[in-house]
């Protein structure tokens, strides 16, 4: 139940459209975690992780095991480097359809 | 019309947000006085007991509705102006002085406190669930000793806008160069749990005059985090034609009314060497200037602007829909959090281009003001 609630089912459609459009699954070369990733432009990226990812991946569990935690805004460079091979080998359109 | 966008403001939500909200400095509080604070549709009664804690409970007497922030303080409790019954800080009624025994029901609703970074945080939530001091703010090492200046403090009214407004900032890129005049060159989001955090890297705008953050010479790197979904840590790496300070910038805020909140903001300067406690002090309210400039910027915004459901974005924009999704979890019930709202999201704005077309903007602006200054003839003599 939204709390926020839209006045036209075509607003719950463009919820939909903004975050799950075009995602393509991309699986890490090095561990078992696979993400959603949309690009709309070379230096655009947009990672949608969902928790057996998480889970999946080692960097991850490393910073999370260090006494000072994971710092949110530490990305996987493993996981960049596979999204990057991907773009290579061409499974990753890139480019916005009317801006999503 | 068919073609026309349909602009959806929707309907705010019915309940105030889960979680930790920031309601001042604790040495505020400190001074045996009962403190009233609007909040959550409400009023809440700040004060401190004689151990030195400080208690938050509803304003309002459960016995006929006297007026607690006016009361007084009266060893450990607080004391209604009305009838002078004796609330302590766990929301049980202590004592009535005029009655042979205080009713079993006399419980009234109470704020979970806890200080943290020298501030006053309470616990919110409608399904009155026990306080979650697992996400609280970090404690931040070096506040409060020697090492930073003391915090500054600053409330800001915003009597006709929800405060999801101000959340939305945490994605838009756009409205650095528009609203505070900064070109933001490198922006990022991640959301993850209950955190959603935004870095950037920008350069202050040169054809504003200093207005604002846009002074050439003023060079951001700004990490910002939301711990929940009212207190925001902003630690800041300000480069000032050369000089360069750490400055930590808490944006916190207390929701109202269902179309209302206060914008609280704190700031505190870390000591830069060589440099005396007054001065210090000095440039910690300059800054605290500089940010309720770009605040009140963005107010004014709010305060006009109509709510939109169904945002329409391009390109350049950041990741709004899913900062919503993430805003979300605060509030529905616990039970009814979905993953999607705490899953870990990260997004890369490309800045490239909108930073390209500003600039030629900013040129043409620079142009236009050397050949109007060209054109108005000296009049010092005249």
């Amino acid at each position: 139940m939204a709390s926020f609630i839209p006045s036209s089912a075509d607003t719950l459609e463009d919820m939909l459209l903004y975050t799950q459009a075009r995602l393509t699954q991309v699986a890490c070369l090095d561990c078992l975690a696979s993400v959603g990733v949309k690009k709309n432009s070379e230096h655009h990226t947009s990672i949608q992780w969902n928790a057996a990812a998480l889970e999946a991946c080692p960097e991850f569990a490393r910073w999370d095991a260090s006494p000072l935690g994971r710092e949110i805004h530490q990305g996987c460079a493993r996981l960049v480097a596979s999204i990057d091979a991907a773009v290579r080998e061409g499974h990753i359109d890139i480019g916005a359809e009317d801006g999503y | 019309m068919s073609d026309t966008r349909f602009l959806d403001q929707g309907a705010p939500p019915e309940r105030f947000a889960r979680g930790w909200h920031c309601l001042g400095l604790a040495k505020d509080f400190a001074d045996g006085k009962p403190h009233g604070i609007d909040g959550f549709g409400g009023k809440l009664v700040v004060w401190q007991d004689t151990q030195g804690n400080l208690n938050v409970l509803d304003g309002y007497c459960r016995h006929m509705g006297g007026d607690l922030t006016q009361g007084a303080v009266k060893g450990d409790e607080i004391a209604c102006p009305f009838h002078d019954w004796r609330w302590g800080g766990d929301g049980k009624c202590k004592a009535i002085p005029y009655a042979r025994r205080v009713p079993l029901r006399a419980r009234t609703q109470k704020y979970p406190a806890v200080v943290r970074n020298g501030q006053l945080m309470v616990w919110h939530d409608v399904e009155g669930s026990e306080a979650d001091h697992d996400v609280l703010p970090p404690e931040l090492a070096g506040v409060g000793t020697e090492a930073y200046t003391d915090w500054t403090w600053e409330v800001l009214d915003v009597p006709s806008a929800h405060c999801r407004e101000i959340i939305d900032n945490v994605v838009d890129m756009a409205h650095f160069f528009y609203i505070h005049f900064a070109f933001p060159t490198n922006f990022r989001n991640v959301f993850e749990g209950h955190v959603a955090t935004q870095f950037m890297e920008s350069t202050g705008r040169p054809d504003m005059d200093g207005a604002g953050y846009g002074d050439e010479g003023l060079v951001l790197k700004s990490e910002a985090s939301y711990f929940g979904p009212s207190y925001m840590i902003n630690w800041l790496h300000v480069d000032y034609k050369g000089f360069e300070t750490e400055v930590i910038l808490i944006n916190c805020h207390v929701p109202t009314g269902p179309n209302s909140f206060k914008l609280q903001y704190a700031l505190c300067v870390k000591k830069p060497e060589g440099v005396d406690d007054a001065t210090a002090d000095y440039i910690g309210k300059r800054y605290s200037e500089t940010f309720k400039e770009g605040f009140e910027q963005d107010v004014h915004i709010w305060l006009n602007k109509a709510p939109v459901q169904n945002p329409l974005l391009c390109e350049e924009d950041g990741p709004v829909y899913q900062l919503r999704r993430w805003y979300e979890q605060f509030y529905v019930d616990k039970a009814d959090v979905t993953p999607e709202m705490t899953d870990r999201f990260e997004f890369e704005v490309d800045t490239t281009k909108a930073n390209e077309y500003w600039r030629e903007e900013v040129a043409r602006n620079l142009a236009k003001k050397a050949e109007e200054d060209a054109a108005t003839p000296e009049t010092a003599d005249a």
